[in-house]
């Protein structure tokens, strides 16, 4: 990368090597190379809040505020791809769903009009039979819920958010095995998982936060 | 003039303050009342007036002439006499649509402009004009503007303006607009819950996890924070940006005006002296338990409206408790129980009000912290996040993670709202979706960006319409368009979008749903810096005009009353001077005014002192002029 402000070799860290500018992030950067991590799903998280908070500290809008249009333009592209390293790596699920992302498998949701969604190759799908268990298992808590009988909503509840931490430690211990078949067993369980998360947030009263467990 | 003198005089006194002071402002745009604040030798301090007043009341009133009075003259006068003049509590109304305005309008002596076809953006009809809320903000900030121009004796590096932390972005830009059109170059949008906190974490060391309870005129915000090793991170943020002070007024006011029964409760002026006796009687409340204020419902006819505090926190109670439901999802958004929490800080006016406090003090079951005044602290935490800004002392130290407040969108298929940045997500952030084309040859697409937690498009707020042009043409399902978002540190919303295929850039039009286009923005500040001039000239042309009448008219009467003063040639060169003056009276140039002026001074001055000291003479008949001095610095009593 040449520098945007003096014309040198720029070098990889944010600031130029040669002149001390903030050089504009690489767009396919890889997340956990963002933040100095080894891409697995044992992060170590301690190291990559400090990582984070670090660089922010380093490459943050607010250090820029006054600084050249083309620094500020940098800064503010270096934040977001820091904020979304963090974002992704800190949560289990997203950090999953990322891992499998690298390796060719999308597991990501289906968005109407996404033109992703329409043309993916490589998408997992849920086992027929499973769908059957979880479509079963919604009309009992529907049930449950239109006879008010809150006890048992809440033991549906416990006992899916036990099935869903046993789920995500499996997934975790099958993506870092690094055995062949093993991402795929994963990514099947991935797709369980949300099925899970969506029965955790109905049991719970519909709303629930953007998706961490 | 006397500015430069004294910089001479005292050059080692005021070098070594301005050394550390940077010339970045943090501006309180609030509701009620706003304030500007400096951070002086290390410390944050809200600027005052001549009297010592650091708030100004948010009120303008709009003269017919064109003239704008802004604050308390604005409010405690003319607001009673000119109710649809005179402008309250904007921020109300700050990007937000006529249709918008209506649902706020139950009790308001507002007027608003009913324009043709234009149904984006409030205009009221004040002063024989129609301003927009944008330009009613800016009047106010460019008062704060001056007074702090006036105390840093010079030009501004730039401004941070709060918001309330759930100002969704039609209302940020707003802000954002009227900070520039006021001729501040707007450093950042900070929210105030935020502010709040950097003022009280850096101040009081405070570490841990907070919620800030920020209760102010016209919105509510709650932010729950932690604070460690200088890293502000908001873990989340709910609210009411329209749950205030003003509504327990307007709560209070129709009970008053129900209780007081006759009075026409369709009059401007009847509802301007209710809801200000309301406010008067809830302000009274706050120390005592009963109280009583008179008001003229009917002309020529007092009325006296009283009030308890038991009655009046019955009537608010239901008002308050609308605080409940964004405080348990802000909790549960932050993932944090209510009782966990480090402290609770107390920011705004309406969290006076000892039923406020009770109430907070109940909820997270902890005693609120407050010993930072609750007017101030936010425009205090401005100010240190515009010196850090500016490079000044704690930058790179300090760290702000900020969230974005509500979900952002765009309308899929059925009216469903997708959401591709969800609130609470810290910003900057940024999102992508590819989108591809439904028919062959296809080079238009239609965009509708929208705002807020709801599943359905139309239950969410309209922020903007974007029409990408420019597609190369091919067969439908072939181009893909990716569209990004892309939030900055101010919270606001830019969208942009390239044809991948082809990689061209597709040229995106913008319709704001609610307030002005860029285009609309840029004229007004134009406009603004033209006329600007313009007023100025004027103002100092007729200031001139009326010193120049004043100094011919006391020449001519001294010339008539003691013509034997006059020395040879004298009264000629002072005729002379005067013509001078009178000619450049008749024309445009204010300099030239001056100048005659000065040069009138010159010539009669010798004369004017001859007189003084004949006037002294006849007055104290033949005392020296020491002896004069020696009797009026006698004081009274000692005689």
């Amino acid at each position: 990368m040449i520098c945007w402000s003096c014309q040198k070799q720029a070098g990889a860290a944010p600031l130029c090597a040669a002149c001390g500018a903030l050089q504009p992030p690489d767009d396919a950067a890889d997340l956990f190379a963002v933040l100095g991590q080894p891409a697995r799903f044992a992060v170590d998280m301690p190291a990559a809040e400090a990582a984070y908070k670090d660089l922010s500290r380093q490459v943050h809008p607010d250090r820029f505020a006054t600084a050249d249009p083309r620094a500020r333009r940098a800064s503010l592209a270096r934040t977001v791809q820091l904020n979304l390293a963090w974002h992704t790596l800190r949560d289990p699920l997203r950090r999953a769903e990322y891992l499998l992302l690298r390796a060719g498998i999308d597991v990501g949701e289906k968005k109407p009009g996404d033109a992703d969604g329409q043309r993916a190759t490589n998408k997992v799908a849920a086992p027929p039979a499973f769908l059957i268990e979880i479509l079963e298992l919604n009309d009992e808590l529907a049930a449950a819920k239109r006879a008010g009988d809150t006890v048992k909503v809440a033991f549906m509840a416990e006992e899916m958010r036990a099935r869903a931490r046993e789920s995500m430690n499996e997934i975790g211990a099958a993506l870092d095995a690094g055995a062949p078949g093993k991402l795929e067993e994963a990514a099947r369980s991935l797709v369980a998982l949300r099925y899970y998360q969506r029965f955790i947030d109905q049991a719970s009263g519909g709303q629930g936060g953007d998706g961490a467990p | 003039m006397a500015e430069a003198l004294f910089q001479i005089a005292e050059p080692g006194q005021s070098r070594s303050k301005h050394a550390c002071r940077t010339r970045a402002v943090g501006i309180d745009l609030g509701t009620t009342n706003s304030l500007v604040a400096i951070v002086d030798a290390g410390k944050p301090v809200a600027l005052a007036d001549e009297h010592g007043e650091t708030m100004v009341p948010s009120v303008v009133h709009y003269r017919g002439d064109g003239g704008v009075v802004v604050g308390a003259d604005a409010r405690d006068r003319l607001a009673l006499d000119f109710p649809r003049d005179t402008i309250a509590s904007v921020k109300r109304f700050m990007g937000r649509g006529p249709r918008d305005a209506e649902a706020t309008r139950k009790l308001t002596p507002y007027q608003f402009f009913q324009g043709a076809g234009d149904q984006s953006v409030v205009r009221f009809a004040a002063g024989g004009r129609a301003v927009t809320p944008m330009e009613v903000s800016a009047d106010i900030l460019r008062v704060l503007r001056l007074r702090a121009e006036e105390a840093l004796a010079g030009p501004l590096q730039g401004a941070v303006i709060t918001v309330p932390a759930y100002f969704d972005d039609g209302q940020r830009q707003a802000t954002r607009d009227a900070g520039r059109l006021a001729g501040l170059e707007v450093l950042r949008l900070l929210n105030e819950p935020t502010a709040a906190a950097l003022a009280y974490g850096l101040d009081k060391q405070a570490e841990g996890t907070f919620a800030v309870f920020d209760l102010g005129g016209g919105t509510f915000d709650v932010s729950i924070l932690k604070l460690e090793d200088g890293v502000f991170e908001v873990k989340s943020t709910g609210g009411d940006s329209a749950l205030g002070g003003d509504d327990f007024d307007r709560t209070i006011a129709e009970a008053l005006l129900a209780r007081a029964g006759g009075a026409d409760a369709g009059d401007a002026r009847v509802i301007r002296h209710v809801l200000d006796a309301a406010r008067a009687l809830k302000e009274k409340l706050t120390i005592e338990s009963a109280a009583a204020v008179d008001v003229e419902l009917v002309p020529g006819k007092t009325t006296t409206l009283r009030l308890t505090r038991a009655e009046m926190e019955a009537l608010v109670t239901p008002v308050l408790e609308r605080c409940a439901g964004p405080l348990r999802r802000a909790l549960a958004d932050a993932r944090v129980e209510r009782g966990h929490l480090s402290g609770v800080i107390l920011v705004g006016g309406a969290t006076r009000m000892p039923l406020v406090r009770r109430f907070v003090e109940e909820w997270f079951g902890q005693k609120p912290l407050a010993d930072i005044d609750p007017d101030q602290v936010v425009a205090l935490g401005a100010a240190v996040q515009a010196d850090m800004l500016a490079g000044g002392a704690g930058a790179g130290d300090v760290l702000l993670l900020d969230v974005v407040p509500l979900s952002l969108g765009l309308e899929t298929m059925g009216g469903i709202a997708e959401k591709l940045i969800h609130r609470n997500t810290t910003v900057p952030c940024g999102a992508k979706q590819t989108f591809t084309t439904f028919a062959d040859n296809q080079t238009g697409f239609d965009l509708h960006v929208v705002q807020g937690e709801r599943e359905l498009v139309a239950e969410c707020r309209s922020l903007a319409r974007f029409t990408l042009k420019g597609i190369p043409p091919m067969p439908a399902g072939m181009a893909r368009l990716e569209v990004t978002f892309m939030v900055d540190a101010d919270g606001i919303l830019r969208v942009s979008a390239r044809e991948e295929t082809t990689g061209k850039e597709a040229a995106i039009e913008v319709k704001p749903s609610y307030g002005l286009t860029d285009d609309e923005v840029e004229r007004m500040i134009l406009d603004s810096i033209a006329h600007g001039d313009e007023d100025v000239k004027a103002r100092l042309l007729a200031e001139q005009r009326v010193e120049a009448d004043g100094i011919v008219a006391a020449a001519r009467a001294a010339m008539r009353d003691a013509p034997e003063l006059l020395e040879d040639g004298e009264r000629d060169a002072i005729e002379e001077a005067l013509t001078a003056v009178e000619a450049a009276r008749a024309g445009s140039d204010h300099h030239a005014i001056r100048t005659a002026i000065e040069t009138l001074d010159h010539a009669s001055k010798a004369f004017a002192t001859r007189r003084m000291n004949k006037a002294l003479e006849q007055g104290f008949r033949g005392r020296n002029v020491d002896a004069v001095d020696a009797k009026l610095t006698e004081r009274p009593g000692e005689r």
